[in-house]
């Protein structure tokens, strides 16, 4: 036994030891404790020395009960770990080593327990196991790899699923130059070559999406990622990860052409192709949508609505389209629809938007197609008016027919019927009879085709250039100078109450052939008790120019000769000049010019024809 | 009808009315014709003659086309006259518009003389058969 002062010594010696410590006697009972010890363990409030270690620590496990009775037998160094609670459930982790205790003869005397608290160790020992698993089973899964090249000792390491991708043999060594020719000749051995030599020099890292071909001659897809290590500064190697992404690019290549494919497929269609969103925000346009938009990229439309391109009204209604294809679910089919852009241009489309579904149903936007049919809508206006106009000159052919048939078979049947007279004529006188008649049937006739041809003239049209704005005024002085010698003779007054501006669109030498004939017929038909008074008149009717001639002449029973004033030599005086054919050309050139005549008389007061001229 | 009967011819043209006239009195040369150039003065020399002041024709050669009033216009005015005597009327056209000819129809419906349809040309043969045709 020690001397008790030097065992006072002893115990506050012990006291002080930094890692917990405790002395227990044969007897397993606490003959010291440091005060590191008590604190680890929660022990300040009991008493410690003098105590069983099975009453201090009730839960040990038998093991170490085991090994407590080995150390006083004398095995040495004997370890063990265990678990420790503490009063704030924090959980510790702690190693014994247990030794036995000699005294200065060698006699062990009892045990002396070292305790080491490796909580950290543990835990961090613990972080790394499940970090381990979890990385083999992500490898496995996503085919990663990993390798490392020990620069110092040219070496390099390729993990498991790095020899699996390369599909080498078990006993396959490999080096940076085997390594670099698995990489297909080419595109993926340059750049693997250049991406290696980068990181070294450089430090640069790399990630690139490279091809392989494996031990087995099998082309893979790998993406090889790698970045140089350091060392103090000092570059010692490689570290990298290597995936088998073949699978993904094979796939990926594949939407990749088929997106192409559909891309140029509708790219090339003569068809506006759009997709929009729920808001009508176009998402998606083909490039004959963007040519009519009149943008150069789809960046100038994507995002944007018809309401940055159209009218007001045509966005509005395309929105109200949309609407009913995006909340009912209503597709929209060849419907013919007239867009009208900001800048006024009208567009017929054949628009059909069919509602997009996604994976739930749930409809996330339209796809629109609109087939540009305005030129066929042009031609289709163009054959209808082609139609219009070819039926109408066919009722006039057909008109013109009659009257031509029927006035030249008056002259042939003259003709014929005068020549039958004169086979049977014997006297002279009645010969000489015969033959000025036969004479007067071919002015007649002659007369007759000139007319018919003036006729034909005005009626086959004019070239559009010969459409010119026509100073009404200026026309009727022309048509006085050359009627001069007539009015001088009649008398007759000719009022210009045209305004001297007033313009019409038409033929200048018809509007003077008009001028002239109402104005000879208005002298020619004047009443016989007063000098003839004519007044021509320009004035604006419902927006159209009216050129008037009114007279105060004979006029004409209009209830009896109305319907035939405009015919073909029809004449309703009593004159040696009438002729039948003044007013059926005038009517002919009237209509020409796409205007209207118009007649009202009275009479004994007088006649008043009135032109209505469209422009 | 007989060579001292009554014809008018009412047309415009004089070439016609003097072929007509010298064909027939060349094959009735005691046929008494007047000519009217026009239908107005054809109808006021009717009413002068219903008043007794001239005889009714026997026959009328009418024009349709003709100035002042024509042969259609004469027609109407015609048709309320219902004189005792029935007039044989043959219109001589050179017309082969329909319309002439369905309008030759609806009035030789309504008119109380008898109406016929004559194509132009007039040839001696069919002037004859046509005066023979009213005996």
């Amino acid at each position: 036994m020690l001397h008790s002062a030097q065992q006072d010594i002893i115990s506050y010696t012990i006291r002080q030891l930094p890692n917990p410590t405790l002395f227990l006697n044969k007897n397993l009972e606490v003959v010291y404790a440091s005060d590191s010890l008590i604190e680890a363990f929660d022990l300040k409030k009991r008493k410690v020395v003098g105590q069983s270690i099975l009453d201090l620590a009730p839960n040990a496990p038998k093991q170490w009960l085991e090994v407590l009775g080995n150390c006083l037998n004398g095995v040495q160094g004997q370890k063990g770990i265990d678990r420790f609670i503490g009063s704030n459930r924090e959980v510790f982790w702690f190693e014994y080593i247990n030794n036995p205790w000699y005294d200065a003869d060698e006699n062990i005397i009892g045990i002396l327990i070292q305790v080491t608290d490796i909580t950290e160790r543990v835990n961090i020992e613990l972080e790394h196991e499940k970090t381990q698993l979890l990385l083999k089973s992500k490898s496995e899964i996503a085919r990663i790899g990993s390798w490392e090249y020990d620069a110092i000792n040219d070496k390099l390491h390729w993990s498991e699923m790095t020899r699996l991708i390369h599909e080498v043999p078990e006993d396959f060594e490999p080096d940076i130059a085997k390594a670099v020719e698995f990489y297909k000749e080419g595109y993926s051995r340059n750049t693997i070559s250049l991406a290696v030599h980068k990181a070294i020099e450089n430090g640069k890292p790399w990630i690139e999406k490279l091809q392989l071909i494996t031990a087995k001659g099998n082309e893979v897809w790998v993406l090889a990622a790698g970045k140089p290590l350091y060392k103090n500064g000092q570059y010692i190697g490689l570290l990298g990860t290597f995936q088998d992404i073949t699978q993904h690019s094979l796939s990926e290549q594949k939407t990749k052409e088929s997106e192409r494919l559909l891309r140029t497929v509708v790219d090339s269609l003569p068809l506006n192709v759009y997709i929009k969103d729920l808001e009508s925000r176009k998402i998606l346009v083909n490039r004959s949508e963007m040519e009519y938009l009149g943008a150069k990229n789809a960046e100038e439309v994507l995002g944007k609505t018809d309401e940055e391109f159209m009218s007001d009204t045509s966005a509005r209604m395309s929105r109200e389209e949309d609407l009913r294809i995006l909340t009912h679910g209503k597709k929209f089919l060849n419907q013919e629809t007239i867009a009208v852009s900001k800048d006024g241009t009208h567009t017929h489309f054949l628009t059909s938007k069919i509602p997009l579904r996604d994976a739930e149903d749930e409809i996330y936007g339209l796809l629109g197609i609109s087939l540009d049919i305005t030129e066929l809508k042009q031609k289709e206006q163009e054959l209808r008016e082609l139609i219009d106009v070819t039926s109408q000159q066919n009722r006039q052919l057909l008109n013109f027919a009659h009257i031509v048939s029927h006035n030249l078979r008056s002259h042939a049947s003259n003709f014929s019927m005068l020549l039958d007279l004169m086979d049977h004529e014997t006297d002279p006188q009645e010969l000489s009879r015969i033959e000025s008649l036969l004479n007067d049937a071919s002015e007649n006739l002659m007369e007759t085709l000139e007319n018919l041809n003036e006729v034909v003239t005005i009626n086959s049209g004019q070239p559009a250039d010969s459409v010119k704005t026509v100073k009404l005024s200026q026309a009727l002085s022309r048509v006085r100078s050359s009627l001069e010698g007539l009015i001088k003779d009649s008398g007759a007054q000719i009022i210009d109450a045209i305004d001297p501006g007033m313009t019409v669109q038409g033929v200048p030498a018809y509007i003077e052939s008009i001028l002239t004939n109402l104005l000879s017929n208005a002298i020619k038909y004047k009443h016989p008790d007063r000098q003839p008074v004519i007044r021509v008149i320009g004035s604006r009717e419902n927006g159209k120019t009216v050129l008037s001639v009114a007279d105060n002449g004979q006029g004409i029973n209009l209830e009896r000769y109305g319907e035939k004033l405009f015919g073909m030599y029809k004449t309703f005086h009593q004159h040696p000049d009438a002729r039948g054919i003044g007013l059926y050309i005038t009517k002919n050139q009237v209509e020409a010019m796409n205007a209207q005549i118009m007649a009202c008389s009275e009479v004994g007061e007088g006649t008043t024809f009135k032109i209505y001229f469209s422009a | 009808m007989h060579n001292k009967d009554l014809l008018w011819i009412i047309d415009d043209d004089p070439i016609l009315v003097y072929g007509i006239k010298k064909m027939l009195l060349s094959e009735f040369p005691e046929m008494n014709i007047e000519t009217f150039p026009n239908g107005q003065e054809a109808i006021d020399a009717f009413h002068e003659a219903l008043s007794g002041k001239q005889s009714l024709p026997d026959l009328l050669l009418l024009d349709l086309n003709m100035p002042i009033m024509d042969g259609w216009q004469f027609l109407e005015e015609l048709l309320p006259l219902r004189p005792a005597k029935r007039l044989k009327i043959d219109i001589l056209t050179s017309s082969i518009d329909p319309a002439d000819m369905q309008r030759f129809d609806r009035i030789q419906k309504k008119i109380y003389h008898q109406l016929s349809y004559q194509n132009k040309p007039m040839t001696r043969e069919s002037l004859v058969r046509m005066i023979a045709g009213t005996q």
